[in-house]
């Protein structure tokens, strides 16, 4: 590859959203086929450009972009392998969720101003994702909330200026947080590339109490996006949000984010033996383990769907933190996958919980009584995410499960293990009642808000295509794991590149 | 043998490679393969008949996934397919009290793979990331390990007490789902029990006594509570919990070092147990449903009789063969061999009590059937459900004299002495079955039919998970508006000079950390 796409292309990947994303802006209303062409040639392009990338990261290819920016921090991107796995997340599943926004929000108003939004907030994502030090990664992590309210508030109801309100003033103040704890970390060691084993080791004896303090402030800001435990407020008020930009935050782009964060801090800042050295796995580890046990908890009393998904994404989330946080080979190829397929799966029960909502006005648990005799597809898809969720084989949930229970054990974390399996009994608890409703039990007489979308399927094409693609994703992630375009293969990939240095 | 570990982990492969797998897949497969004739004219008129099929075959699929994995994912991945799918079968006739046990054995299911899944993460990570059963033979086990294998898969099993919801599972499926849920599913808990553990490892060798103990007393608990019931798939389910305590003396002896010689005495009992069970579920299903002609007696008597190990039966073959291992097999001194041998004879004697009860319970439900309806036409279905059973009862017959192992133990029963030492506990429970109608003793009406305390607890359990309210985090609803405009009010004119002054004393206290 020359030398000019090896420093071109991460720019390329993100302009590939942006640019389509700017020129939506400017469209009218009425052009909606413009707007649909832009959109999916945008898809295109970045996922031909994401898949360029991919194959020569694979064969140990480095890329790197780099303009001045502050005074001793340029702005860099890279790609490495860490990068490109959110990043192929992030772009294919953007792709289903256009697909799925265009049947959504087909015939309702404010459309460019969803789109362009759209478009800059994966942009954001990528951005970030591709970001080479701290100092552009904070740059792109605000610009990602900047371009999710818009989204958040987009039905402009009082409930939802509510949750955009509330969405704003944790993630600005988490924003806040972490830039204090990243100007701290400057002034400490400046802000080279993010290096596999951390770039702080000079300097922990010197500044230990800092360095701790600096992360602190630095997980609190990534902890609000990730929804951390006691930040996690906003998450379940945004579901409010039209089901697209639920499914785009919960699975992609906010929450992972701040989880994407976390793995980056903990091992290309940090790296494991400076964390050991300054004892801040373990706090990690015991935060992480205690906002899965929470969101598990307080999903089981929630009587609306979008919202029971909400609380279920806190804890899973949880899961990328504690894989991270325990710091072994083994648990980190666990909390990586996860951070794949919890997006997979949870894009797949947003799609669904959408589906239910737009065809048949179902938005509480109860009223799904029968649903899978209307919807067999959505519903089949549902059970499927459902099952990933709880982590019974074959299904990607179990894998991710799985190597994070090994790694609980070869990290000598035996309570992990409780842990993760006391959350899959609670996961069961309350996602087997909503698959039971769905199957066994007869449908209530009439649906709340029932419409006709196609004459040929349960619904809209476009609405049932992105579930389905989704939904078949978990079960060959789950079967397929060990081949190599797996997530889990590239997930290994990164831990030996992360873990080569010593 | 199928090599998949390219495809999928390493060590994944599926093959029937050793003698335990083949006889296990036959008999599985051959009962499923009944029970799936048997249902085509059971459930003829059924509702949601697509529904019943879709879990019955993904229930049959994961059954047999399981037996013939050749490492412990494809196994569990088996397991839970067989064990989730196994809930349509539960509630399938959608009544109250199919949808409680329905609950009861998803709750238990669930918890059951949760165990065996730490129990699995603990041995593979035991293993070195090895998953195939020959790799595992070789590494120690610990206690914890143990115990998660056994609880995880005997949930499954269902032996005491872990049987609770065989009780209520069984009688609300419907027929042939109860036969290849008591026939074929239970047996996959015993399965896994014998290669999750290997052979001869030290650690578990401590645990055989305790587990020969309490497969004594689940065979006799068995028994004793199924005599307290009058429905019959309860007492078949009770029967069940009380050979299941049986199949885990054996398993435990399988455990020790003289596994070769418990081997084929274990297969044997499993397979003959699976198709006198299920011959008998069918029988109850049908009994249940309409009149039958006399000669239908016969297709109960047979495989109640082989279970109650009449001799020149398989069962009093492989009782014979069980208590010539209790001789072999090195025992603490506490658990003597000629005590261990009594308590096979009381269990034989206990068992006959009960295949008696059941006989006089499925005559009261012939007699019921009698009042209420008049007795239902006699139709092709009737002759091809009787075809069904008359194929499991004649494999029941030939298995002992045709089938190589079981042969060699049939042989030895031909001794006079031997034929009394199985005759006489029959004898026995003939004598005080008679006594009892006879003297018409029975207990208070109060203990019979009981409402099992299980459903409670599984409601408590729902109730647990399913919270109307939860604790709720305070809301805040402090006005920061308000104070704002307090202060603003308080300092009017220098609200700059303020905060100037604020940020400068931040600095400083910054400062003076530096």
């Amino acid at each position: 590859m020359s030398a000019f796409w090896l420093s071109y292309l991460p720019l390329a990947i993100i302009l590939s959203s942006l640019l389509p994303g700017l020129v939506i802006f400017t469209l009218k209303e009425h052009q909606a086929k413009l707007r649909i062409s832009l959109n999916l040639i945008g898809v295109t392009v970045k996922l031909v450009l994401v898949l360029i990338m991919l194959r020569a990261v694979n064969a140990g290819a480095i890329f790197y972009f780099s303009v001045p920016f502050l005074p001793g921090a340029d702005l860099v991107l890279q790609g490495d392998a860490l990068s490109l796995l959110f990043v192929t997340l992030s772009s294919v599943l953007w792709l289903a969720t256009t697909i799925y926004a265009i049947g959504y929000l087909e015939n309702s108003p404010l459309r460019s101003r969803f789109f362009g939004y759209f478009s800059l907030c994966v942009s954001a994502t990528v951005g970030l994702a591709l970001s080479g030090n701290l100092v552009s990664f904070l740059l792109f992590y605000e610009l990602l909330t900047l371009a999710t309210f818009p989204l958040v508030v987009h039905r402009g109801t009082p409930q939802s200026l509510a949750a955009g309100r509330r969405y704003l003033s944790y993630t600005l103040a988490g924003g806040v947080l972490l830039l204090t704890g990243v100007a701290l970390m400057h002034s400490l060691v400046q802000s080279p590339q993010f290096t596999p084993g951390g770039y702080i080791s000079a300097v922990v004896a010197e500044h230990a109490g800092l360095l701790q303090l600096a992360f602190g402030l630095m997980i609190a800001g990534l902890g609000v996006k990730a929804a951390l435990l006691p930040l996690h407020g906003w998450l379940p008020q945004a579901m409010v949000a039209p089901a697209p930009v639920s499914a785009l935050l919960h699975a992609v782009a906010v929450v992972k984010a701040g989880a994407f964060g976390i793995i980056r801090l903990v091992y290309d800042v940090f790296g494991a033996d400076s964390m050991q050295l300054l004892q801040l796995a373990e706090p990690l580890m015991l935060l992480a383990a205690a906002t899965i046990l929470y969101g598990s908890w307080r999903a089981l009393a929630q009587q609306d769907i979008k919202r029971r998904l909400a609380y279920s994404t806190i804890s899973q989330v949880s899961y990328i933190t504690a894989g991270v946080a325990m710091l072994g080979p083994l648990a980190a190829v666990g909390g990586l996958v996860h951070l794949v397929h919890q997006g997979v799966m949870k894009i797949t029960l947003f799609f669904c919980a959408g589906n239910y909502a737009e065809t048949l006005g179902v938005h509480t648990i109860r009223q799904l009584n029968g649903a899978g005799r209307r919807m067999p597809l959505t519903s089949v898809a549902f059970t499927l995410g459902a099952l990933g969720m709880i982590g019974i084989p074959p299904t990607a949930g179990f894998i991710s499960k799985w190597y994070l229970g090994l790694g609980a054990v070869a990290t000598g974390n035996k309570l992990m293990l409780l842990v993760f399996v006391f959350s899959g009994l609670l996961n069961a608890a309350y996602f087997l009642p909503i698959v039971y409703r769905l199957w066994f039990l007869p449908p209530a007489g009439s649906w709340p808000h029932e419409q006709r979308l196609s004459a040929k399927f349960e619904t809209h094409w476009m609405l049932l295509l992105p579930v389905l693609f989704t939904a078949l994703l978990i079960v060959l992630m789950g079967l397929f794991a060990s081949t190599i375009i797996s997530p889990l293969s590239w997930a290994e990939l990164i831990v030996e590149r992360e873990f080569r240095y010593d | 043998m199928i090599d998949l570990s390219d495809w999928l982990w390493p060590g994944a492969g599926l093959g029937l490679v050793t003698e335990l797998q083949q006889l296990w897949w036959y008999f599985s497969l051959s009962l499923w393969l009944v029970a799936a004739a048997f249902s085509l004219a059971f459930m003829a008129k059924a509702e949601h008949k697509g529904r019943y099929w879709l879990f019955f075959g993904l229930s049959f699929a994961g059954n047999m996934l399981l037996i013939a994995a050749l490492d412990a994912i494809s196994f569990y991945i088996g397991f839970s397919v067989m064990s989730l799918s196994a809930y349509g079968l539960v509630v399938h006739s959608g009544s109250k009290a199919a949808r409680r046990a329905g609950r009861l054995y998803l709750q238990l299911a669930i918890i059951g793979e949760l165990l065996l899944f730490a129990a699995l993460i603990l041995r593979a990570s035991a293993a070195g990331g090895q998953y195939d059963w020959l790799s595992w033979q070789l590494v120690p086990l610990d206690h914890l390990t143990i115990l998660l294998t056994i609880a995880g898969l005997g949930l499954k099993a269902g032996f005491w007490p872990l049987h609770i919801w065989l009780p209520q599972a069984h009688p609300a499926a419907p027929a042939p789902a109860s036969a290849v849920l008591s026939g074929a599913m239970i047996k996959a808990g015993v399965l896994g029990l014998v290669v999750f553990l290997p052979a001869g490892d030290p650690v578990l060798q401590q645990w055989v006594p305790y587990m020969v103990c309490l497969g004594f007393f689940s065979a006799g608990f068995g028994v004793l509570a199924g005599l307290l019931y009058r429905q019959p798939k309860v007492i078949l389910a009770y029967s069940s919990v009380s050979q299941v305590g049986y199949l885990i003396i054996l398993v435990a002896l399988a455990w020790t070092f003289s596994s070769a010689a418990v081997l084929p005495v274990l297969m044997a009992y499993a397979a003959h147990h699976a198709i006198a069970k299920g011959a008998l579920f069918l029988f109850a299903g049908v009994n249940a449903k309409q009149r039958l002609p006399a000669w239908w007696q016969l297709l109960f008597w047979l495989p109640a009789l082989a279970l109650m190990a009449l001799p020149f039966s398989g069962g009093a073959a492989i009782k014979t063969g069980m208590k010539s291992l209790f001789s072999s097999i090195p025992m603490p001194g506490w658990l003597d061999a000629g005590f261990m041998a009594m308590l096979l004879s009381a269990g034989a004697f206990l068992t006959a009590l009960l295949f008696l009860h059941l006989a006089a319970a499925l005559r009261q439900q012939q007699r019921q059937l009698n009042d209420d309806s008049g007795g239902g036409a006699a139709a092709a279905g009737l002759y091809w459900q009787g075809a069904c059973l008359l194929l499991l009862t004649l494999t029941l017959i030939l298995l002992p004299w045709l089938w190589q192992p079981l042969q060699q133990l049939s042989l030895q029963t031909l001794t006079l002495p031997k034929i009394w030492a199985v005759s006489w506990p029959l004898l026995l429970a003939l004598l005080v079955t008679g006594v009892v109608r006879w003297r018409h003793w029975r207990l208070p009406e109060r203990y019979y039919d009981r409402k099992s305390a299980v459903l409670l607890w599984s409601m408590w359990l729902q109730r647990l998970y399913q919270p109307r309210r939860q604790w709720q985090a305070p809301r805040l609803t402090f006005n920061w508006r308000s104070l704002e405009r307090a202060l603003n009010r308080a300092a009017p004119d220098n609200v700059v000079r303020s905060s100037a002054l604020l940020i400068l004393l931040l600095l400083l206290a910054a400062s003076a950390f530096w």
